[in-house]
């Protein structure tokens, strides 16, 4: 193993979206915010509580997932498809680094930066909305776990993508719509029965459940099936990134 | 048993129905200058893409020092450092940063590294830009970072592929003499240029390349002079004295009063062929030495230009 090469793969992974906050990290804040306070307010109005919870609480989960997943993905995505297009990829390619150790370089920048935007949102949901969390080492648990299946998600389209239109198609008509039904902001109870069972099909949908359980201690999926789904998809993600990787498809002739 | 420093034996490549590599065989010893000449599209980079594990070959070997090149990829890479002809862009380090991360690749921390990312900034002039973005580098500088970024791990063996490709003859010429500094510290070099007068000035062997085949390989003076049209002529006024006597011992021509001597080495064997003549009591009227270049070599075995 190259740590010293991993390693410093890694860091510029992490300092690259360090240096860039105010895309990577203030945005998200910022929605979220915004998402609690007008979602929050004035929807708790008519919907005073789902399964005891007030709404505005009810929502955090959603958010803070909605976040680490998008946050992980894109950091990934985009550094694969940006070193790509600038000629930077070489230098990676021609060092004396496996495909197993740039994979998990990458992994690890959206992955901190994926659970970085998770974990503001639950202090920012902990300060607005006097959020308590039933189980803390859990939350970071799984808000690290999903934005580590999701950063490598992005290494994948990072890597087939050609161009930004095909990395944006991907997220836009993908990843946001499965985010948004897989119920950021209701409950599947809600839905009537043929959207509560295409919704059993989204595997964010068990995710956003997963973390609303070690929160706020409900979920409307099995929380040992919430927390499987997470580590399968995980494994899945990582394994299929690092051996595009190793097939070089796209980045190597 | 010492390998050398670079073996690729009927190394083969196709893109699609394109062949880039026919089968390609190169040798180039430890601490050698190797120049690699050729047009656009001859199969040049592709080679080194190989050597450097960006490419993937469809058959064919490839050797650093003796080393598989996928097998034993970690030594083989570690070995080579690689000044790309494309310069690659980078929106948010600074390129002191980028010379750091270089070097980590290689596996050698920023406490190993900073004496080297020191001398180099210093030896190739960008000590003062070393807090600057590529963005804000001239063409020429931006050169000069993509061979820091070649150098910085140490390696033994130097790809320059195009290095002096849009610089000013200024620059050309101290980059010359950097690699020349560079080569007589014992590296291996492999230059690809389309510069000839670049390989001829600092290549102890190159090989040209054309349509994906080696043509020819040899030191510059071997290829200009059994290759070209190098000798001399030399214009006499009396021709009663018995030529065949007295020059015996070279290859020429004699028509008339003009005498056309071939010779790989016009310069060196002109003031032998004066003497002899004198000697003999021929009254020299006129001397003309012609010289091949690489260019001409080039010419006559492609039947086109480099640059075409």
């Amino acid at each position: 193993m190259n740590w010293i090469g991993f390693w410093t793969l890694t860091s510029r992974e992490v300092g690259r979206f360090f240096s860039v906050y105010r895309q990577t990290i203030i945005p998200g804040l910022s929605s979220s915010i915004l998402y609690i306070v007008i979602f929050g307010f004035t929807l708790e109005k008519r919907i005073s509580s789902i399964d005891g919870i007030p709404y505005t609480i009810f929502i955090i989960p959603g958010l803070i997932m909605m976040n680490a997943l998008t946050n992980a993905t894109s950091n990934s995505a985009s550094s694969m498809l940006q070193m790509k297009l600038l000629g930077q990829l070489p230098d990676i390619l021609q060092a004396p680094l496996s495909s197993f150790e740039i994979s998990l370089a990458y992994i690890i920048g959206g992955t901190v930066r994926g659970t970085v935007n998770g974990l503001l949102i639950l202090l920012v949901g902990m300060s607005l909305a006097d959020m308590t969390i039933a189980d803390p080492t859990t939350t970071i648990l799984f808000i690290i776990i999903v934005s580590w299946a999701f950063s490598s998600i992005g290494l994948l389209l990072g890597q087939l993508a050609e161009s930004w239109d095909q990395l944006a198609t991907m997220q836009n008509f993908i990843l946001t719509p499965l985010s948004f039904l897989g119920g950021i902001f209701y409950s599947i109870k809600m839905l009537p029965e043929w959207a509560q069972v295409a919704s059993q099909y989204n595997p964010i949908y068990y995710m956003i459940n997963g973390l609303r359980y070690t929160i706020l201690n409900t979920s409307d999926s099995d929380p040992l099936t919430n927390l499987s789904v997470a580590i399968v998809l995980t494994i899945g993600f990582t394994l299929g990134a690092i051996m595009l990787m190793e097939n070089g498809k796209k980045i190597k002739h | 048993m010492k390998h050398p420093a670079v073996s690729i034996r009927n190394l083969k490549k196709k893109y699609g129905d394109t062949t880039a590599l026919k089968g390609i065989d190169i040798n180039i010893d430890d601490g050698e200058f190797f120049g690699l000449l050729g047009p656009n599209g001859a199969g040049k980079t592709t080679t080194i893409n190989i050597l450097t594990g960006l490419v993937r070959k469809d058959s064919g070997s490839t050797d650093i020092f003796g080393q598989d090149t996928i097998s034993n990829y970690r030594f083989t890479r570690s070995q080579i450092g690689i000044s790309a002809q494309e310069f690659a862009q980078d929106w948010f380090f600074p390129i002191e940063k980028l010379l750091y991360f270089q070097a980590g690749y290689y596996g050698i921390s920023k406490s190993e590294a900073r004496y080297k990312v020191d001398e180099l900034f210093d030896r190739l002039g960008l000590d003062k830009k070393r807090k600057s973005r590529l963005r804000e580098l001239s063409g020429g500088m931006k050169r000069r970072f993509q061979i820091a970024k070649a150098l910085v791990h140490d390696p033994k063996i130097i790809i320059l592929d195009e290095p002096t490709a849009g610089v000013d003859v200024k620059l050309r010429h101290e980059l010359w003499e950097y690699f020349s500094e560079l080569h007589q510290t014992g590296k291996t070099i492999l230059l690809t240029t389309h510069y000839i007068e670049e390989a001829e000035m600092l290549c102890d062997k190159v090989a040209i390349i054309d349509k994906g085949e080696v043509i020819i390989e040899g030191t510059p003076k071997d290829l200009t002079g059994n290759q070209g049209d190098s000798g001399i002529t030399i214009n006499i006024s009396d021709t009663e004295v018995d030529l065949k006597t007295h020059l015996n011992e070279f290859s020429y021509s004699h028509e008339n009063e003009r005498i056309h001597f071939i010779s790989n080495d016009p310069e060196g064997d002109l003031p032998k062929i004066i003497d002899v003549l004198t000697k003999a009591g021929c009254h020299i009227q006129r001397v003309e030495t012609t010289k091949s270049s690489l260019e001409d070599v080039f010419l006559k075995l492609t039947g086109k230009g480099i640059n075409e």
